[in-house]
């Protein structure tokens, strides 16, 4: 199927895609809780059944990995992107000095599924319970043949499952065949880093260089103030010094990634991560730009001959604002009337 | 570049007002450098509620004269407060306004 289908697919009904780009390992123990809390740059405040949204950094504050701290009665999950299995459970082994932790790393066992779309919600219920209607973003629940993470990156309802490979491909199949009743589809990864990057959220894989930070990344939000972690005193000088900052940017061609960026002929920044947006119908891109000019709203900038302007995060009106599983089903979406999948202002 | 000049210092202004409503009225205990201004409001990010949404609907009226009609369009602009401060600056070339 062409880029374009996945990435509508994604916003307007429910797409199935292979996660082997996520890790997980479990961590148990007596100390799991004093590690995690170690390691994560945001306080460690979670119960059981609900997830963290985190980062991992090294000592130079780069974030290394875009996590998932799931607390799971007594022991966590971890899920992690940016880091395989083995070098996660080597990130946290290199951490856990002094405590009694248990580290299991799942990838030879388990492997991720990923449900997303409007209507992500309608077929995860059809192929576990109606009660997945009422789980919140950021919780998750066991199945019998997987555990369902309630988390997503394209800004839609999405649905993260940790699969035993023995029932990897019968959970699969049955996800298609119950999918065949909402024009379910197969998405690739680029279609989903392409929505993940129209929804603002972070791409560990893409937007990352040495020297930066959760300062420049704009992603403070996942950051507490005064705690004791990886990178964590490189973050506190940088906070009151810095000197670049992400914004994103729209064109109506293609930019190359590591494209200069200049305004009145000066160059003021680069491009960290590129696609073009089937849904704005232009090209997006996280750029890196000098502090004083990293505003939405800006026109005048240049990529070599394209101009380009600053936009607001995220770019897209997510179709899942909108859908309200109490009241809206995949059959009867012709009834309603959705707002555009772009803001009238952007 | 005075143009460029003019658009900067609006969205500054604008994000730091949208930034102390944060912290003033909703209680949001970041200091306001920590705010980016691309963060998700709701969810994940600064963890707003239904209650702060109707605190900051009534913040859009009072400070900047909006009125939000309908609950799309609350959901369109609600996402960060770079998304708010457009509707702001949109509202103001629209009725000329300066709030």
């Amino acid at each position: 199927m062409a880029l374009a289908d996945e990435v509508m697919a994604v916003r307007t009904s429910v797409t199935v895609a292979d996660g082997e780009h996520l890790a997980a390992v479990r961590v148990s123990g007596r100390d799991a809780h004093e590690l995690l809390d170690r390691v994560s740059p945001r306080q460690l405040f979670v119960r059981s059944g609900q997830m963290l949204h985190t980062l991992f950094l090294d000592d130079a504050a780069k974030p290394i990995a875009d996590v998932y701290v799931c607390c799971d009665e007594d022991d966590y999950l971890v899920i992690a992107e940016g880091l395989d299995g083995q070098a996660l459970a080597a990130y946290l082994r290199s951490q856990r000095d002094g405590l009694d932790v248990q580290l299991d790393d799942r990838a030879s066992t388990h492997a991720f599924v990923c449900v997303d779309g409007p209507y992500a919600w309608e077929l995860i219920a059809e192929v576990t319970s109606p009660d997945v209607i009422g789980v919140p973003y950021l919780s998750f629940f066991h199945d019998a043949r997987f555990t369902c993470f309630r988390a997503g990156k394209a800004g839609e309802y999405g649905y993260d499952l940790l699969v035993p490979r023995e029932h990897l491909s019968s959970v699969r199949e049955r996800l298609l065949d119950a999918g065949q009743a909402f024009d379910v589809q197969v998405a690739s990864r680029d279609a989903l880093d392409t929505c993940a990057l129209e929804a603002g959220f972070f791409n560990v894989r893409h937007e990352v260089r040495d020297g930066l930070t959760p300062v420049e990344l704009q992603l403070q939000w996942r950051v507490t103030a005064g705690r004791a972690h990886p990178g964590h005193e490189t973050l506190a000088r940088r906070r009151g010094a810095v000197v670049q900052r992400v914004a994103m940017i729209a064109a109506p061609s293609a930019l190359p990634t590591d494209g200069v960026l200049e305004l009145g002929g000066v160059r003021v920044g680069r491009i960290l991560h590129t696609r073009w947006s089937y849904v704005r119908d232009e090209q997006i891109a996280l750029a890196l730009l000098d502090v004083g000019v990293s505003y939405a709203g800006l026109r005048g900038f240049h990529c070599g001959e394209t101009p380009v302007r600053t936009i607001s995060a995220p770019t897209v009106n997510n179709r899942s604002l909108y859908v309200d599983p109490q009241r809206h089903s995949w059959a009867r979406r012709a009834s309603v009337s959705f707002p555009a999948l772009t803001r009238p202002i952007t | 570049m005075s143009d460029l000049k003019a658009s900067i210092a609006e969205r500054e202004q604008l994000l730091g007002q949208l930034r102390d409503v944060l912290i003033d009225r909703m209680r949001l205990r970041r200091e306001p450098d920590e705010i980016d201004a691309d963060a998700p409001l709701f969810g994940a990010g600064f963890a707003l509620d239904s209650l702060d949404a109707v605190e900051l609907v009534v913040c859009l009226d009072t400070m900047f004269g909006i009125s939000i009609p309908d609950n799309a369009m609350l959901r369109q602009y609600m996402r960060s407060l770079n998304t708010l401060a457009d509707l702001v600056i949109a509202h103001r070339r629209e009725h000329g306004a300066r709030g």
